[in-house]
């Protein structure tokens, strides 16, 4: 067994930080939404408790922002749109192991290694969450927030309403892109294998398994990857 | 023909020569005056009259040869005199029936015709004032010369200190009295008459006409603008004047609310903010009594609110068209946005703008006054200019005639707008190149209701009341449109324009967490749900059919490997 280091600590951290406080936003949002239908908590309650969770996001999102932009592993996130057809082909090959490969037992197209972590669709996904819909809902958020304190930006949106239609949109496609998230976490090799690593920072690869990370030595994915785990768990 | 040519000069001339003949007549008796003068040059001869004054009856006789009567027999005026029985005893009641009575004789030489032509103003005084009063009585000379070394203000008092008026068009009769005791411990005292009614002087009286009593008191109230420029500027922004240029004569112009002569300063008549409101308002006294503020003026607390703190002084605005009225209350409750962060706060930070969020959008007396009815008010406001969008402006747009705007806007004429209504209302100006928006307000129904601002403690502090769906206080949604008279034309809305998809366009701007949630995105979120749960579900249920097959690759069974 062989392990692959994938995520360093300030990530895992923004991770976890960003999950728990995703699921009890959701939760809150709803209940402010939904009052009447809903009875998790207090309107004063939900309220703050999202506010509260709602600047802590901002926070860590500059976690995010300040790691990737300062080691430049940004670009694992940028989809290698130069060779669009190459890109393109990629992605279907990935689309297409989720929804008939990995049934049969086929390989998992891409192997992730520090470098290159995200398949296709991950990259294309992670990068529209991370550079748009995540700020555009700390934003929509911050000015529901305090609407005076950011009245000209409210009024330049066109009106509260629209902000709020925003939020919403948004929460909405969260709140279904978290179970799914959650459900293709399990899809590693084992069902905590890519849970576990976002704890540890590290996968461990198995070579009989079906349609995890590396099965494949071709590539020499793996030495690579674990010279890498190494230099990096030292600096961890 | 000629006959009758012959006849009219005869007459025109006959006519004119008429006065001449009686002056004639009696300066020829001139030399008989020193008759009379025998006696009435004696200081000390008075008459007692029946009201107990004393009437002087000595002439000076120099003086009286020195005026323009000087060659005019006592005779001529006082006709009812006669020397075969003179002195007779004459019952006079007093001084001034005497002057009166004696004044009407003025008119046997001095026609109305020629008084009005010479100064039309006799026109209106002949009927009240003695002669004597303006022109003297024996020494007679033009009022000018007579009153030459006159006070400006004294000058015009010698008329209008008596209760003379003004006969106007519909026949109702306007006092021009003036009471000179009030006029001199008015704020005005030190003023000249002539600093307001400018047109008037000691040579210029213009005859004015009016058609009613209430014609004359708006346009004299037009002259405050002169030295009250602020004010008048106001004024021109309220809805009183809106009113009036309406053609609602009962809208109060200045001297309404401020009197006439007897102007008092704003600063030491402090219930002219209250008495002046009540002539017209005076059923939101019982209202206004029964709050807070009303009780502590009563205490007498001279600092609390009387109407004009809130409504303002001049520029009093449409209580249903305007968001000023929290600007009267914050004037006092200078704090109130960082008090209310005491519990109106989203964390980390209490910020005063997140209640000043709330003061936009809810009436100060919707949450401080706990009985009152509350309703949800969405006025029509252009975008551009941010000011509402008045019916007169609506017919003009749409080129319909004014009774049948409420048909064009509640198209079904059931009585309420629906959101698609509304809709229909912002589309069909979006079409006409008219960007609107219904701004939105908590206010509390009844004008009465507003007025009874209870305890602090008991104001709503219950976040529930309004950020919830179908929230308590969102059950009474109504469209407001401004009326060119300033006033309010308020037509009832479906409660559900406030979570309608149709709404959210024309009603951008106004958004309260939790009561305007659009409801279809409610059953996206659901459907979002459902379909998050259904692709692991359905995923793994395809693993498991398929499970086999893993199998038997993994076995090398016709896998790959």
């Amino acid at each position: 067994m062989t392990r692959i280091f994938l995520h360093p600590l300030p990530i895992r951290i923004w991770h976890w930080v960003n999950a728990l406080a995703f699921i009890i936003l959701i939760l809150t949002g709803a209940q402010i939404k939904l009052g009447n239908a809903i009875h998790f908590f207090s309107f004063q309650t939900a309220v703050k408790i999202h506010s509260w969770l709602g600047w802590l996001l901002v926070f860590n999102y500059f976690i995010w922002v300040i790691y990737y932009f300062s080691t430049g592993n940004i670009k694992i996130y940028i989809p290698p749109l130069h060779r669009p057809v190459e890109f393109a082909k990629k992605a279907l090959r990935q689309a297409k192991f989720y929804g008939w490969g990995i049934m049969v037992g086929d390989e998992n197209p891409h192997h992730s290694t520090f470098e290159n972590k995200f398949n296709p669709m991950q990259q294309v996904s992670y990068l529209m969450i991370m550079v748009a819909l995540i700020p555009l809902q700390l934003i929509t958020g911050m000015l529901l927030w305090d609407p005076k304190l950011f009245e000209p930006v409210v009024n330049l949106a066109g009106g509260l309403q629209i902000i709020d239609l925003i939020h919403v949109f948004l929460w909405i496609f969260f709140s279904a892109f978290i179970i799914v998230h959650f459900y293709l976490a399990t899809l590693g090799h084992t069902p905590m294998a890519h849970i576990t690593a976002m704890f540890t920072g590290y996968e461990e690869l198995h070579d009989d398994h079906g349609h995890g990370h590396g099965e494949s030595h071709e590539h020499g994915h793996e030495e690579h990857s674990e010279s890498h785990a190494q230099d990096k768990s030292h600096s961890h | 023909m000629c006959k009758k040519k012959f006849l009219s000069i005869f007459l025109l001339v006959s006519f004119m020569l008429y006065p001449m003949y009686i002056y004639a007549a009696k300066a020829g008796s001139a030399e008989n005056n020193k008759l009379c003068l025998q006696c009435h040059l004696d200081k000390t001869m008075t008459k007692k009259l029946l009201n107990k004054e004393i009437l002087s009856l000595y002439i000076n006789g120099s003086e009286f040869a020195a005026s323009v009567h000087g060659k005019v027999s006592c005779s001529g005026c006082h006709i009812d005199i006669n020397m075969d029985n003179h002195p007779q005893s004459k019952r006079i009641q007093s001084r001034s029936e005497y002057a009166l009575s004696v004044s009407r004789n003025c008119s046997i030489c001095h026609t109305e015709a020629q008084l009005n032509q010479r100064q039309p103003i006799h026109k209106a005084l002949a009927a009240k004032g003695p002669c004597i009063e303006c022109h003297g009585s024996h020494y007679i000379r033009p009022t000018a010369i007579n009153k030459a070394g006159v006070q400006e203000n004294a000058y015009c008092l010698t008329c209008h200190r008596n209760k003379i008026s003004m006969r106007m068009q519909n026949g109702e009769a306007l006092s021009v009295y003036v009471d000179e005791n009030s006029f001199a411990s008015s704020v005005h005292a030190k003023l000249l008459c002539k600093d307001c009614h400018s047109e008037f002087s000691k040579t210029q009286h213009p005859v004015r006409s009016f058609n009613s009593r209430r014609a004359y008191t708006i346009t004299a109230s037009e002259l405050c603008g002169k030295c009250h420029k602020e004010a008048a500027k106001l004024y021109e922004m309220s809805v009183h004047i809106d009113q009036l240029k309406g053609g609602n004569e009962k809208a109060p112009s200045c001297v309404d609310c401020h009197g006439d002569h007897s102007i008092a300063s704003p600063k030491k008549d402090k219930n002219i903010g209250i008495v002046s409101c009540n002539k017209c308002h005076s059923d939101m006294s019982p209202s206004y009594e029964a709050s807070m503020h009303g009780k502590a003026r009563i205490k007498g607390n001279e600092k609390a609110p009387a109407c004009s703190s809130c409504h303002n002084a001049h520029n009093v605005e449409s209580a249903k068209m305007t968001t000023k009225i929290k600007d009267g209350c914050l004037k006092c409750h200078k704090d109130a946005a960082k008090l209310h962060t005491k519990w109106l706060y989203n964390p980390p930070v209490k910020l005063s703008t997140f209640s000043i969020a709330h003061f936009d959008a809810v009436s100060c007396a919707a949450c401080h006054s706990p009985n009152a009815e509350r309703g949800i008010y969405l006025t029509l406001t252009s975008r551009k200019t941010n000011k509402p969008i008045s019916d007169d402006e609506l017919t003009k747009i749409f080129g319909i005639e004014p009774d049948v705007l409420i048909k064009k806007l509640d198209s079904d004429s059931d009585g309420m707008i629906s959101q698609k209504e509304m809709w229909n209302i912002f589309a069909q100006l979006f079409k006409h190149g008219v960007r609107v928006t219904f701004t939105g307000n908590m206010d509390v129904q009844k004008a009465t209701e507003a007025h009874m601002i209870a305890s602090k403690a008991e104001g709503v502090k219950d976040c529930d009341k309004c950020h919830k769906p179908d929230a308590e206080l969102f059950q009474n949604v109504f469209i407001v449109i401004k009326k060119s008279d300033g006033k309010p034309l308020i037509i009832p809305a479906k409660k559900e324009v406030l979570i309608s998809v149709y709404s959210i366009i024309p009603m951008s701007k106004f958004y309260v967490l939790g009561s305007t949630s659009v409801k279809l995105l409610d059953i996206i979120f659901i459907v979002a749900l459902i379909g998050g749960i259904a692709v692991p579900i359905g995923h793994i249920s395809f693993r498991i059919i398929t499970s086999p097959i893993r199998a038997l690759r993994r076995m090398g069974k016709g896998g790959k490997k």
